[in-house]
C-alpha cells in the first residue's frame, strides 16, 4: 500500500559546499539517497517535497554542517494479502520469482494452481497449463502477497496465484 | 489384565443385579436424595459382606466362573459397591465440571429411555468387552449396571487415568493404593475401600518364572472343577499374577493359609517347597496397582525396543483384548540371505550371529518377493488372506511389503515415539503422493501424546481442534504440565482465558508467517515462510534453499529472526571459512554435525567443524576489480561474462575469487564462486550516489583550486614528521645569525637547533632558519612546517602528488590512459594546472618552452611532463623519459606517434630543462622549488635519482627504449646501454648515472657528485643537439 510519509534525514555538508547553492545540493542529495531506498520495512518511491530543511549546525572539529531535513515521501509498504502486479524474472522448478516494482516476490510451487505445471523442456522453461496460460520469464502476473519478510536492506515476499482472479 | 477384570465385573453385575439396585442407581444418578439412600444402604449392609463380595468377584474375575450360591449375596453387595462407587464418583463429578456433567446427564437419559430396550443395544456397544457366557446369563435388570459401566467406559475414554481408577473401583478399591497416578479427587473414597485386616489375606507363592499365568489358569480351572458348593470346594477366593513385574510370583486370596496350600496342591510350575508369603495388608493395594497402561489404538505409532528392529517405527495393526499383545506393522529389514554365507551356521552360534546381524542391519525396505525368491525361495510361501495376498517368509508374515508381527507391549516403546515424517511416509501404502494415504490423524494423535510440554510457549498462537472448545483460537498464556491456558483471540469468547489440555491443541500458523523449525525432523532450525497449512501439517518455504518443506505444526515456532539460518557452532551458512592455507570455502549447508562447503574452485565437500581452520570475517572494505577494471565491492551485483553467465550478489571477495549469492538458485544455497576477471558489474550496491559527496570537499571548488592538479582533491595535509627535522640549517638573523646547526625538534613556530658551534640546543624561530644542504651548503627549500611549505607547495603539487608518487603516477594514470579521450582532457588539465608550476620553477624556462613551438601539441607537452613525473625522473635523458610513457601505455601510442616527432626536437630542448625542474620536484622529501637556481638544483639530482626510479617505474622503460632508440640517434646511443640495465629494475641507481653519463661524457664524471645533477643543465644543450639530429 502506498503512503505519504513524513520523515527526517540528517545530511552533513562539507564547508566547501556552503554558498548560494546549498539548498540545491541538499535537495539533490536527499533525492539521490532516499528515492528507491528500501528500509526493510518499506520502499521509498519518491520524495515529494521538503517540509523543512532546518538550520545547519556546524559540527565542531570537522567543519561540516549538519542539516536535519524533514520531507514527505511516497512510500510503498507491501502488506500480506495485498494484490500486486508483477513481472516474472525467473522460473525455476521450485517456483516463480517475480518482481513487483522493487519487491521481489516468490511464488512457491504450492501456490501455483495445480493445472499449471512445470515444463522444463521448453526454451525457456515455463509453467504452463498446456493451453493459453504460459508463465515464463517476462510474463506479467497478478499475485497476492502471502507473507513479507523484512531484511536489512531488502524485502522478500512470497505470493500466490492460486486464487480467483490471480495469475 | 485390567480390561479383563473390567469386563467380567461388568457382566457379573449384570448377572447378579436385581431391579432395585437399578432404581437406586438411577436415583443416585438423577437426584441427590438418592445419595442418602445409597449411604443408608451401605450402612445396612455389613462391611464384611461387602468385602467378601468383592473377593468373590475377584475370584470370578480370575476364574471366569460364577458360583450361584454366592451370587445372591454378592449381587446385593455388588449393588452396594456400585452405590459406593456412585457416592465416590459424585464429588469427583461435581468437581470435574463440564465434561463430567455431560456424561452424568447422558447416563441419566440413557437410563430413562433405554430401560426397555433389549440387551442387544448394549451388546452392540459393549460388544467385544462382554464375555459371551455373561451375556447369556444376563437377567432383565442388568442394563442398569451396564449403563453404569458404560459410563465408566466413557470416563475412561475421556481420561486415561480412569483406567486405573476403574480397575480399582471394580475391586472396590480394596487393593488399590495411591501410589502414583490417582488424582486427589479420588483419595477420599478410595480410602474407604482400602483393604483392612478383616478382609481375606493374600499369599504370594513362587512358581517358575514365566509360568505365572499358567499357574493362575490352573487355579482357575481347578476352581471351576471344584466350585464352592461342591463337595471339596477350593477356598481360594482369587488368584492373580503380576506378569513380568513380579516374575516367579503369583498371588492367591484366601481366608486362611491352609486353604491356599490345599488349593495349590499339585499345580504345575508351582514351587510348593518355597514358603508362601503373606502380603501385609498395607501392601495389598500395591499388588493390584495397574500401571497406567498406554492407550494403544490401532493405527498408533510405537517403537520397537529390542531386536533387529530396535528403534524402528511401527504402526499398531491390532491390539489384543488383553492389552498385552499387539500386532504391529513394520518396514522390514531383510537381507534376503545375501549375507547368509558369512554366517551360515545356525545353532550354538545363533546368539553371536544375531549380534552380528544387528551390527550391520539391512536398511529398511519393503518386502519384495522377487528378492526373497532369489535365494530363499524355499522359505517363502504365499497365503491369500482376507486382506489380499500376504507372504510368509522365514516364519514372518508380510503384507503389502510390510512385516506384520505380534509383539508384547513391553517390547514396544509407546511413549515419546515422536515419529518423524520421513519415517511415517514409509508406511504410506502404495500411494503416488507420499502423504495421501497417510493416516495423519493417527500420527498427529501419537505426536500429541508425546508433545513435550515445552513445545508450547507463552504467546504461541494455538487452536483447539477437538473437545468442547473446538475451534477456539487463542494465544497461550501459561503452561502447567499438560494444561495450557490460552487467551482467546477470536470469536465470542475473545479476551477470556481458558484452560485446555495440550492434546486438544495445535499450533496455528497462517500462510506467510515466518517460522522456524524447532525440532522433530531433519529440517531442524530451518527458517521459512509458511505457504500452506493443512490440518496439522505446514508446508513452508525455506529461506535458504527455496525449497518446500512439510512439517508438523508442533515443530514450528514463529520466528522473528531474519536470516540467521542454520548454525553450527560459529559457522553459519554463507560464511567464508579457511580450510587450509590455500583453500577457502563458503559454507553452503550446515548439518547437525558437519558443514557442507564450496571451495574456491567450485567443488563442494563435507567437512567437520574441526577441519575448518578458521572463519574469515568479511572485510567490509574489500575491493576487487572486474574484467573491465571497474571497482567491485561486497554487495555489488555482478554477472559472469562467459560460461553459464551466472549472476549474483557478491558475498565474499577473497583474493581473486568472488563468492556470489543468487537467491534464485536453489543448489548450493545459492552460492557460486568465480574469478574476478570473469565478471562484469551489473549494478553497484544500492546504486552508489552519483552526485558529489557532500561530506567531502566540493569537487567544483577543488577544480578551481590552484593546487588541484589533475582535478583531484588537494593532497591531504600531511602531518607526521616535520620536514625540518634533522635538517642542517643556518640562521638567517638574530643572535645566532650565520650559525649552522641541525634541527633536533620543531613545532609550528620554533625549532630546537643544535648548533654546530655550541653543541647545545637552542630554540630559534623557524622563520629565520634556512635549510642547507649539509655538504654543499646550498640552501634548500624545505616545506615550511609539517605538510609542506606554502610557497614550495605549488610546484610540488604541480609536478606530482607527493605521496607514493612513483607508483601513483603510473598506477593512477593507467585507468585514465585506458580511455584515450579521457586522457587528453586530463592532460590538458594537468598541463594547464602545471603551467604556473613552470612559471614557478623558472620563469625563464617557460617562455623558452613556448618558443620551442612544441606547444603545437599541447598534449605532447603534457605527455612530456607526465614522463617527468612518472618516469621521466628516472631518465636523465629527456627523451627516454618522455618517450617511455608513449610506448608503454597503450593509449599513448597514437598520441606519441602524432606528436612525437615534431615535438621531439622542440620539446627535447625546451622540455627537458623544465623536466629537470620537474624531476627534483617530484622527488619526495625535497621540494626543489629552487631547482631553477643551479646551485639548488644540482644538489638534489643524485638524490632524486636514487629515490625516484622505483622498479615499477622502470618496468615500462625497456619497451619504450627499444622503440625510441632509433629516433634520437646520438642521444639514444648512450642510453640503451644504461637502460637495459635499468630495466632490470633492481639496480636502478647504478644504470642511471651510466645512462646519464653516456650521452654526456663531460658530465659523466660529475654524475656521481651532486654536481652532476647540475651538470645536467650543461647536458641540456647537448641533448638539444642530439635531439635535433633526428
Amino acid at each position: 500500500m502506498f503512503f505519504l510519509k513524513e520523515e527526517t534525514k540528517v545530511i552533513s555538508l562539507h564547508p566547501s559546499f556552503f554558498g548560494p547553492n546549498m539548498r540545491e545540493y541538499l535537495i539533490t542529495r536527499l533525492n539521490e539517497e532516499e528515492e528507491g531506498r528500501c528500509t526493510g520495512d518499506h520502499f521509498v518511491i519518491c520524495v515529494m517535497d521538503m517540509v523543512d530543511i532546518g538550520e545547519g549546525r556546524v559540527i565542531p572539529s570537522s567543519g561540516n554542517a549538519e542539516y536535519t531535513i524533514k520531507y514527505r515521501a511516497i512510500i510503498w509498504k507491501p502488506f500480506r494479502g495485498e494484490t500486486v502486479d508483477a513481472i516474472v524474472t525467473s522460473v525455476k522448478p521450485t517456483g516463480i520469482f517475480t518482481l513487483a516494482g522493487p519487491l521481489s516476490v516468490f511464488i512457491a510451487r504450492k501456490n501455483i494452481p495445480g493445472d499449471i505445471k512445470w515444463e522444463p523442456n521448453t526454451v525457456p522453461p515455463q509453467y504452463t497449463d498446456h493451453a493459453d496460460q504460459v508463465i515464463e520469464k517476462g510474463t506479467s502476473l497478478r499475485l497476492k502477497i502471502l507473507g513479507v519478510k523484512p531484511d536489512v536492506a531488502a524485502i522478500n515476499a512470497i505470493g500466490t496465484i492460486k486464487e480467483d482472479y490471480l495469475g | 489384565m485390567s480390561n479383563f477384570l473390567n469386563h467380567d465385573f461388568g457382566s457379573e453385575d449384570e448377572d447378579d443385579d436385581f431391579n432395585p439396585p437399578h432404581v437406586d442407581d438411577s436415583d443416585a444418578e438423577d437426584a441427590k436424595p438418592a445419595k442418602v439412600d445409597d449411604d443408608n444402604r451401605t450402612a445396612s449392609y455389613g462391611n464384611d459382606d461387602a468385602k467378601h463380595n468383592v473377593e468373590e468377584e475377584d475370584e470370578k474375575d480370575v476364574a471366569d466362573d460364577d458360583d450361584n450360591d454366592d451370587e445372591d449375596e454378592e449381587d446385593e453387595e455388588d449393588e452396594e459397591e456400585e452405590e459406593e462407587q456412585e457416592v465416590n464418583n459424585r464429588p469427583r463429578k461435581r468437581r470435574r465440571g463440564g465434561v463430567m456433567n455431560f456424561i452424568e446427564e447422558e447416563a441419566g437419559v440413557d437410563e430413562e429411555e433405554d430401560e426397555a430396550e433389549d440387551e442387544e443395544d448394549e451388546l452392540a456397544e459393549f460388544g467385544t468387552e462382554m464375555h459371551p457366557d455373561d451375556l447369556d446369563a444376563l437377567p432383565a435388570g442388568a442394563e442398569t449396571d451396564d449403563r453404569r459401566h458404560r459410563q465408566l467406559d466413557r470416563q475412561r475414554e475421556l481420561d486415561a487415568t480412569m483406567d486405573a481408577e476403574k480397575q480399582a473401583q471394580m475391586l472396590k478399591e480394596r487393593y488399590g493404593r495411591n501410589r502414583a497416578a490417582a488424582s486427589d479427587a479420588l483419595v477420599v473414597p478410595k480410602r474407604l475401600l482400602l483393604p483392612s485386616v478383616e478382609d481375606p489375606s493374600i499369599w504370594g507363592g513362587r512358581c517358575k518364572p514365566g509360568k505365572e499365568r499358567e499357574v493362575v489358569f490352573s487355579i482357575q480351572k481347578r476352581i471351576e472343577e471344584r466350585p464352592a458348593n461342591s463337595r471339596n470346594p477350593i477356598r481360594i477366593i482369587s488368584a492373580f499374577e503380576r506378569g513380568n513385574i513380579m516374575q516367579g510370583w503369583f498371588y492367591c486370596e484366601a481366608r486362611r493359609q491352609p486353604d491356599v496350600i490345599e488349593g495349590l496342591e499339585g499345580i504345575n510350575f508351582y514351587y510348593p517347597s518355597q514358603k508362601l508369603t503373606l502380603v501385609p495388608v498395607k501392601e495389598m493395594p500395591d499388588l493390584l496397582r495397574v500401571q497406567k497402561s498406554e492407550e494403544l489404538l490401532p493405527g498408533g505409532w510405537v517403537r520397537i525396543k529390542r531386536g533387529k528392529y530396535q528403534g524402528d517405527l511401527a504402526q499398531i495393526e491390532e491390539v489384543e483384548t488383553n492389552g498385552l499383545n499387539v500386532t504391529v506393522r513394520l518396514v522390514p529389514r531383510l537381507d534376503y540371505g545375501m549375507n547368509e554365507d558369512a554366517n551360515a551356521l545356525v545353532g550354538p552360534d545363533a546368539k553371536r550371529k544375531r549380534g552380528a546381524v544387528s551390527a550391520v542391519r539391512p536398511p529398511q525396505r519393503l518386502f519384495s518377493e522377487a528378492e526373497a525368491k532369489k535365494k530363499h525361495g524355499k522359505f517363502l510361501s504365499s497365503t491369500s488372506g482376507l486382506r489380499g495376498k500376504s507372504w510368509n517368509y522365514l516364519n514372518e508374515n508380510y503384507e503389502d511389503g510390510f512385516l506384520i508381527k505380534d509383539m508384547r507391549v513391553n517390547l514396544l516403546l509407546t511413549k515419546n515415539v515422536n515419529p518423524r515424517l520421513e519415517e511415517v511416509t514409509m508406511f504410506a501404502r502404495g500411494a503416488d503422493d507420499g502423504t495421501a494415504n497417510l493416516d495423519l490423524a493417527s500420527l498427529a494423535e501419537t505426536l500429541k501424546n508425546s508433545t513435550a510440554e515445552d513445545a508450547y510457549q507463552p504467546g504461541d498462537p494455538v487452536e483447539v481442534y477437538r473437545g468442547e472448545q473446538q475451534g477456539l483460537v487463542g494465544r497461550t498464556v501459561t503452561t502447567r504440565g499438560d494444561i495450557v491456558s490460552l487467551e482467546v483471540t477470536e470469536g465470542d469468547l475473545a479476551g477470556q482465558t481458558i484452560d485446555a489440555p495440550v492434546r486438544t491443541l495445535r499450533k496455528r500458523f497462517r500462510e506467510g508467517d515466518h517460522v522456524k523449525v524447532i525440532g522433530g525432523s531433519r529440517y531442524q532450525n530451518e527458517l521459512g515462510m509458511v505457504v500452506q497449512v493443512k490440518e496439522d501439517t505446514v508446508t513452508l518455504l525455506s529461506d535458504m534453499s527455496m525449497q518446500e518443506i512439510t512439517v508438523f505444526s508442533k515443530d514450528l515456532r514463529l520466528s522473528a529472526e531474519m536470516a540467521a539460518d542454520g548454525q553450527l557452532g560459529i559457522y553459519d551458512v554463507h560464511d567464508l571459512v579457511q580450510l587450509d592455507a590455500a583453500t577457502v570455502a563458503c559454507v553452503i549447508k550446515v548439518d547437525r554435525e558437519s558443514l557442507r562447503v564450496m571451495d574456491q574452485n567450485g567443488s563442494t565437500r563435507n567437512v567437520l567443524p574441526t577441519q575448518v581452520a578458521n572463519k574469515i570475517t568479511p572485510r567490509r572494505d574489500a575491493v576487487a576489480t572486474d574484467r573491465n577494471g571497474a571497482e567491485i565491492r561486497l554487495g555489488d551485483t555482478v554477472k559472469e561474462l562467459y560460461g553459464e553467465q551466472r549472476s549474483g550478489v557478491i558475498r565474499h571477495i577473497h583474493r581473486s575469487f568472488l563468492f556470489l549469492h543468487n537467491k534464485a538458485q536453489a543448489e548450493s544455497a545459492g552460492m557460486s564462486v568465480m574469478r574476478t576477471t570473469n565478471v562484469v558489474t551489473v549494478s553497484a550496491r544500492g546504486g552508489r550516489p552519483a552526485g558529489p559527496d557532500l561530506t567531502k570537499l566540493n569537487p567544483a571548488l577543488a577544480m578551481q583550486a590552484p593546487g588541484g592538479g589533475r582535478g583531484a582533491n588537494m593532497p591531504p595535509p600531511q602531518r607526521g614528521r616535520d620536514r625540518l627535522l634533522g635538517k642542517t640549517v643556518t640562521v638567517r638573523k638574530g643572535r645566532y645569525k650565520g650559525l649552522v646547526g641541525i634541527v633536533r625538534d620543531a613545532d609550528d613556530n620554533t625549532a630546537q637547533v643544535e648548533l654546530y658551534t655550541s653543541n647545545k640546543p637552542v630554540h630559534i624561530e623557524r622563520d629565520i632558519l634556512v635549510p642547507k644542504d649539509p655538504i654543499t651548503k646550498q640552501s634548500l627549500d624545505v616545506g615550511r612546517g609539517r605538510g609542506g611549505g606554502g610557497g614550495s607547495r605549488v610546484p610540488y603539487g604541480t609536478s606530482a602528488v607527493p605521496p607514493g608518487r612513483d607508483g601513483g603516477w603510473s598506477g593512477g594514470r593507467t585507468p585514465m590512459a585506458a580511455g584515450d579521450s579521457s586522457r587528453t582532457p586530463a592532460w590538458g588539465g594537468a598541463a594547464s594546472s602545471r603551467t604556473p608550476a613552470w612559471g614557478g620553477n623558472s620563469g625563464s624556462r617557460t617562455p623558452a618552452w613556448k618558443n620551442d613551438g612544441s606547444r603545437t601539441s599541447n598534449p605532447w607537452e603534457a605527455g612530456n611532463r607526465t614522463a617527468y613525473g612518472g618516469i621521466g625522473n628516472r631518465t636523465p635523458a629527456w627523451n627516454s623519459g618522455s618517450r617511455t610513457p608513449y610506448d608503454s601505455g597503450s593509449g599513448y601510442d597514437a598520441f606519441a606517434s602524432g606528436s612525437r616527432t615534431p615535438a621531439w626536437g622542440n620539446a627535447g630542448a625546451g622540455n627537458r630543462t623544465p623536466a629537470w625542474g620537474g624531476l627534483p620536484n617530484s622527488r619526495d622529501q625535497r621540494d626543489f622549488d629552487d631547482a631553477p637556481t643551479p646551485g639548488g638544483y644540482s644538489a638534489p639530482t643524485p638524490g632524486a635519482y636514487g629515490s625516484a626510479p622505483t622498479p615499477g617505474a622502470s618496468a615500462p622503460t625497456p619497451g619504450a627504449w627499444a622503440d625510441n632508440a632509433p629516433t634520437p640517434g646520438a642521444y639514444n646511443a648512450p642510453t640503451p646501454g644504461g637502460m637495459p640495465k635499468r630495466s632490470g629494475g633492481g639496480a636502478y641507481d647504478a644504470p642511471t648515472p651510466a645512462a646519464y653519463d653516456a650521452p654526456t661524457p663531460a658530465v659523466g664524471g660529475a654524475a656521481a657528485t651532486p654536481g652532476a645533477g647540475y651538470g645536467d643543465d650543461d647536458g641540456g644543450p647537448r641533448y638539444d643537439d642530439a635531439t635535433p639530429s633526428p
